[in-house]
């Protein structure tokens, strides 16, 4: 069951468009949404929730018009958009108070337990914690209104490794009983492979591609060939890095096991982006 | 609503507020245009505004189970609120006034301590929610420019009532001005209970002051509708 549905989401900005952007987000799974920084990512999260006013397009929760039932919907998600960055000379007591006035559902034992694993000090002032710190706010607040949904924008950024790899753990025991989800954009791309059971891929306001986390990666192949193969392989290839010795590169797989005489691995996530973003297509070494 | 009120009290509200409240002690000062302490409290709800935007209140607000629309309803009535206190705040020093000043001779500096003082207070507010609010929420964060609009407004009104009342107090012992400037002098500008004809200033007074009633809650509710409007357009970023 699809928990989230957009369905050709439209937002122009000068000199940037989010261009009919669909995807779908399965109940009980977490979806990467992925993309290089002014790609779209946080325009589209924003857009889903009315914090920007889309042009058009219709995003449906649990199959409600998410727009026309704004509260109710807001409700049943959790969001965080970076770090904690509101009344930075309030203690987070007072935050706390404020904001779990607003949620019926709100799991005081669970907020606390959050507090103590984030070890974040009520007494503190917003001012007072590091950018990682912050996020972990955030999260825990997002965390204890028991929301259906959760939406996060760069949640991992600022958090050292350990802690991305414990808010990795909590992501997966959420989606665990098959009835949370979570959307969760991000350019470190090593959380996703780690977690992300489905991937969305944004480039400048349209989308590339939406699927399974296996389909994406299986979808490309990286290769690596001779100096003297590029120019035959080079329409071939998405995008390609040539160096003193030959070049490496990424196909579509389809077009990788065609080719003859290139050594050829599986793509990872990250090269996939990256070979993707190249502007030109290719970057050389001498270059 | 009173989630988003409690949110206004213990995030949004500034300090300031109480100080510029306290200013209504101004309408203890003897010959003094009182509406300006009205004009303080409209500075007070600019930095409602102001601090707010620089505390990213609209980013929070926006995150949480509320509309844009629920949001800016909730601080319209936190204006409200606070200009309520400061009317029943007014109407007390009014009434400290009659034992604390010399009430008899009125006051030369602008309107008595009176029922139309209210409710020229009540116009101003009306004339300041008007312009100030939807300037606002044109662009969700430019309050000075708001402000500086709404603030030409307040000192515009404040300007021809005090020197309405300046006028009509100076002239209102010779026989061969208007009568419109005695009327105003007998029945308007002076505190009921010591005009001539109490019964008469009462009425009179009382007719204005629900006048001014309806204008500001006509201003305000219109206020807040455009503002509305005005914010759903807005993307809050």
């Amino acid at each position: 069951m699809k928990i989230l549905e957009i369905k050709e989401l439209r937002k122009a900005y000068p000199g940037f468009l989010l261009d009919n952007v669909s995807f779908d987000v399965e109940e009980g799974s977490i979806m990467g949404f992925i993309g290089r920084n002014g790609a779209g990512k946080t325009t589209t999260i924003k857009s889903i929730l009315n914090l920007v006013h889309a042009d058009g397009g219709t995003v449906l929760f649990e199959g409600q018009d998410i727009w026309a039932n704004e509260t109710a919907c807001k409700k049943r998600i959790g969001l965080v958009l970076g770090e904690f960055n509101y009344y930075k000379r309030k203690k987070l007591k007072a935050i706390t108070a404020v904001t779990k006035a607003f949620y019926e559902e709100w799991d005081e034992d669970r907020y606390q337990k959050l507090l103590r694993r984030f070890s974040l000090d009520p007494e503190k002032k917003v001012s007072e914690l590091s950018q990682g710190m912050r996020v972990k706010f955030a999260l825990a607040l997002a965390l204890s209104h028991n929301a259906k949904l959760l939406i996060l924008d760069e949640p991992t950024s600022g958090l050292d490794p350990v802690s991305r790899d414990e808010l990795l753990d909590i992501f997966r025991d959420i989606i665990q009983d098959g009835e949370h989800s979570i959307l969760f954009s991000t350019h470190i791309i090593s959380d996703l492979e780690k977690c992300a059971d489905y991937i969305t891929y944004i480039k400048g306001g349209r989308i590339l591609a939406s699927t399974d986390a296996d389909s994406f990666k299986d979808a490309y192949r990286l290769v690596s060939g001779e100096a003297e193969q590029l120019e035959q392989y080079r329409p071939d290839m998405i995008g390609y890095r040539a160096h003193a010795f030959g070049f490496t590169g990424l196909m579509r797989r389809e077009d990788a096991e065609a080719a003859e005489g290139l050594k050829i691995a599986p793509a990872d996530m990250e090269s996939i982006m990256i070979y993707t973003e190249k502007e030109d297509g290719h970057e050389s070494a001498a270059e | 609503m009173k989630a988003l009120l409690n949110k206004e009290f213990k995030l949004c509200l500034h300090p300031t507020v109480f100080i510029y409240l306290g200013l209504v002690l101004m309408l203890l000062i003897p010959s003094y245009p009182y509406l300006v302490s009205c004009f303080f409290v409209c500075n007070a709800i600019f930095f409602i505004f102001q601090t707010s935007r620089e505390n990213g209140d609209a980013m929070y607000t926006a995150m949480l189970p509320v509309s844009k629309a629920q949001a800016v309803r909730a601080r319209v009535r936190f204006v409200v609120l606070i200009q309520a206190i400061d009317l029943l705040l007014m109407a007390g020093m009014c009434a400290f006034a009659l034992v604390a000043m010399d009430v008899e001779k009125g006051n030369a500096g602008g309107t008595d301590h009176s029922l139309s003082l209210l409710a020229f207070a009540l116009v101003l507010f009306a004339i300041f929610n008007l312009i100030f609010l939807p300037s606002y929420y044109k662009t969700g964060y430019k309050a000075g420019s708001a402000f500086l609009k709404g603030a030409i407004g307040v000192w515009i009104w404040l300007m021809l009532v005090e020197g309405l009342m300046i006028a009509s107090g100076a002239m209102a012992g010779n026989e061969s001005v208007p009568a419109f400037f005695r009327f105003i002098a007998e029945n308007i500008d002076r505190m009921p209970i010591k005009a001539q004809d109490p019964a008469k200033a009462w009425t009179v007074q009382g007719i204005l002051f629900g006048a001014a009633l309806l204008i500001y809650a006509v201003c305000t509710l219109l206020a807040a509708k455009i503002s509305v409007k005005r914010y759903e357009r807005v993307d809050v970023q």
